[in-house]
């Protein structure tokens, strides 16, 4: 068939071969150029859902109306000072080559190295250690290399190491500033080789302490940060346990426990032994009081309900919002203010003081229900266990503050308890959202 | 019976009589003469003796009556005094009252004691009250705020040119590490607490205050509106505090002894079960 349709033979009339016929015509009629025709049956002969990138445009160029040519042509360089002449191929357009320094030239660039004179030698730059001729050939280096240091050293006719040479280099370039600035007046106080001139036994030091970090193996690195942790532990809890004393008693403070203080974050293991041992066990809000405590301190004045409002942030610090809500509410039904009306040191504290305990109390009931839940679970077996009760309201009969009411409810819960016996679960309060669960009386 | 008797057991803070009532004289006179050895230097900043300063801050309106117009219906005086109306200027060198913008000036100091301004107007609004201090007492101001309040909260009331709206909050400056030269300096004064001296401390006698005849008076306890006054005292929400500390002490001591009382449940379902 195929051979007969390129012949361009007239074909039969079988329907099949019509198709045949209509196909390859469709075919060769939508075939693109640029792409072959295997190619594009690839695709199944049809054109991809996307819009190629036609292939004839990736080689079309904007067209110029410029003649350009390439040629080899020479150059110049401001970089060089001998008269080597060099070649290079370049773009002539239009028949005029490129103008201008060599593009690399500005990467030439030096260091002013200071030049002195003889004179200048003999006045201010003689030294013991240092002969003139070891001077001048330290100079010359340096200017040939850029001060690199490290090569200089290499190439120097002594052995001298790279801080001595260093430190010679900068001290002759700054008592040369220095005298050349009282000649010629002029402020050179702010040139970083006068500002910050150089410390040869901190270098030394510094180099050393590197290499030694650098050659530490894997077991001393490990040692190291075991050490540096416990550090960091026992410094912190030195610190509360500290803080917590010196709150808490009337201590005249030496100079060196002021410093302790004021530089607490980074002590270390040898001076914690001025301290006694712990003797209070510091926990977490203890911490955090103390560290209210100093940074109250550091204001230099403050209100006395600014400082209330950050010691029960503090002491709330690990407590959610529902939880700050309850908070207050027990307060409201205690009948104590929000905030106090009289804030003097003594209101403020006690009522510091009320909050963590109701915080804890809280914290004890939630306990409690959790407690409970355990419990049950024990005889359920196969139940599913009650997840935390989630909108459980704060005031089960038994807690509430409602007053004289209070010892009764909560001695009934306590009877209801203890008659039932541990071989049937506790009933719970009313309002409990929890299932009711299977006691043994139901099995 | 004068100081809050249970700052020492509760409080974080060293122990310090506190309370509107200044300190007693005997415990001044405990104080024996520096020993050379001990003596600090005039500005040192002393540690562990907090001063603070009671204060009183608010306003009072009266209601103009038949003289009020649209824009000026009530007089207003908005101030700060101490709690027992003794002089601040021993403390605050001037204070600085930031009104609404649409008054002239809104921006009012006010150089000497008795720390108030008084206006006229007819809208409430915030006013900061920036407090700056003396050089020997801090460098740094404090800001308080006060929001205006010329009509009654009920307001069913009729409005009386008499009687006016008073609006008080009671605060405490605190001065954590005073210097020296201020504690010396204010250690007789009524208006500023000092606290008892930690032992060893000493301060050298206080200088000489001059003839308060010869200034004008900075106390308010003769001020013309001084029976508007709100008396503060720390007693009544002490006790309340007491009393709910009891009570939430005796659920926590109930609580407790039913969480070990289902633990020891637990416990011994634990081991019948695992026989």
């Amino acid at each position: 068939m195929d051979a007969k349709d390129i012949l361009g033979l007239p074909k039969s009339t079988h329907p099949a071969s019509q198709e045949k016929k209509s196909r390859p015509l469709k075919e060769s009629q939508r075939k693109p150029d640029g792409i072959s025709r295997e190619v594009y049956a690839l695709t199944g002969g049809v054109p991809p859902l996307m819009p190629a990138v036609e292939p004839l445009q990736l080689k079309k160029r904007p067209p110029t109306d410029e003649k350009i040519t390439w040629q080899w042509l020479p150059f110049t360089s401001s970089a060089r000072k001998d008269n080597l002449q060099l070649y290079h191929w370049v773009i002539v357009v239009n028949g005029i080559p490129p103008t201008g320094d060599y593009s690399f030239a500005k990467y030439n660039k030096s260091v002013d190295v200071v030049k002195y004179t003889d004179e200048e030698y003999e006045k201010h730059l003689t030294d013991d250690m240092w002969t003139k001729e070891e001077t001048d050939q330290l100079f010359e280096l340096c200017q040939q290399f850029d001060l690199r240091f490290i090569v200089i050293a290499d190439r120097f006719s002594s052995s001298r190491t790279v801080e001595e040479l260093k430190e010679r280099y900068y001290k002759v370039s700054r008592s040369i500033l220095i005298a050349r600035a009282a000649a010629f007046p002029g402020n050179i106080s702010e040139h970083p080789i006068v500002k910050e001139p150089y410390k040869f036994t901190q270098e030394r030091d510094r180099k050393r302490a590197l290499s030694m970090v650098l050659s530490q193996t894997k077991h001393q690195e490990r040692k190291d940060y075991e050490v540096l942790a416990e550090a960091k532990r026992i410094a912190e809890s030195h610190m509360a346990a500290r803080n917590a004393k010196e709150s808490e008693l009337l201590v005249t403070f030496t100079m060196d426990s002021e410093r302790a203080i004021v530089f607490g974050e980074t002590l270390s293991p040898p001076s914690n032994s001025e301290f006694a041992p712990a003797m209070v066990a510091h926990s977490t809000s203890m911490a955090e009081n103390a560290s209210t405590l100093v940074s109250l301190r550091m204001l230099r004045v403050y209100l006395r309900t600014y400082a209330l409002d950050q010691m029960i942030q503090a002491a709330s610090s690990s407590a959610g919002l529902r939880t700050i809500k309850r908070v207050e509410q027990s307060l409201q039904e205690l009948g104590v203010n929000l905030k106090p009306r009289v804030p003097t040191k003594a209101v403020c504290a006690q009522h510091l003081d009320l909050r963590k305990e109701i915080l804890t109390l809280l914290n004890l009931q939630k306990q409690l229900q959790h407690k409970e839940a355990e419990g049950t679970s024990y005889h359920d077996g196969p139940y599913e266990t009650p997840g935390t009760p989630k909108d459980r309201t704060f005031v089960p009969d038994s807690t509430s503050f409602g007053g004289e009411v209070l010892g009764d409810r909560v001695g009934k819960r306590d009877q209801k308890r203890k008659a039932l016996g541990r071989a049937e679960a506790p009933s719970l309060p009313a309002q409990s959202k929890r299932p009711r669960k299977l006691r043994a009386s139901d099995l | 019976m004068n100081n809050g008797s249970s700052s020492t057991m509760h409080g974080p803070d060293q122990p310090e009589i506190s309370g509107p009532a200044p300190a007693p004289k005997s415990l001044r006179t405990k104080m024996g003469k520096p020993e050379d050895s001990e003596k600090k230097i005039f500005h040192k900043k002393l540690k562990d003796v907090e001063i603070s300063v009671p204060i009183v801050y608010g306003n009072i309106a009266f209601w103009l009556g038949k003289k009020a117009n649209e824009y000026q219906s009530h007089k207003w005086t908005v101030y700060v005094r101490g709690a027992t109306n003794e002089d601040l200027g021993v403390v605050i060198k001037r204070a600085v009252f930031q009104l609404h913008s649409s008054f002239n000036n809104p921006t009012r100091v006010v150089e000497s004691p008795p720390f108030e301004l008084s206006e006229c107007g007819w809208g409430e609004f915030e006013i900061a009250i920036t407090l700056f201090f003396h050089s020997d007492v801090c460098d740094k101001p404090l800001n308080l705020f006060h929001h205006l309040k010329l009509y009654p909260a009920d307001e069913s009331g009729p409005m009386s040119t008499k009687k006016p709206v008073v609006v008080e909050s009671y605060d405490e400056i605190v001065f954590p590490e005073p210097s020296e030269a201020f504690l010396a300096r204010v250690q007789n004064q009524p208006a500023v607490v000092v606290p008892r001296l930690p032992a060893g401390v000493a301060l050298p006698p206080p200088v000489p205050v001059e003839d308060p005849s010869n200034r004008k008076r900075g106390d308010t306890k003769d001020h013309p509106l001084c029976q508007w006054f709100t008396n503060f005292s720390e007693a009544d929400e002490l006790l309340r505090l007491a009393t709910a500390r009891q009570q939430v002490q005796t659920h926590i001591a109930k609580f407790r002894r039913e969480i070990t009382l289902l633990e020891g449940q637990h416990q011994q379902v634990n081991s019948v079960s695992d026989q």
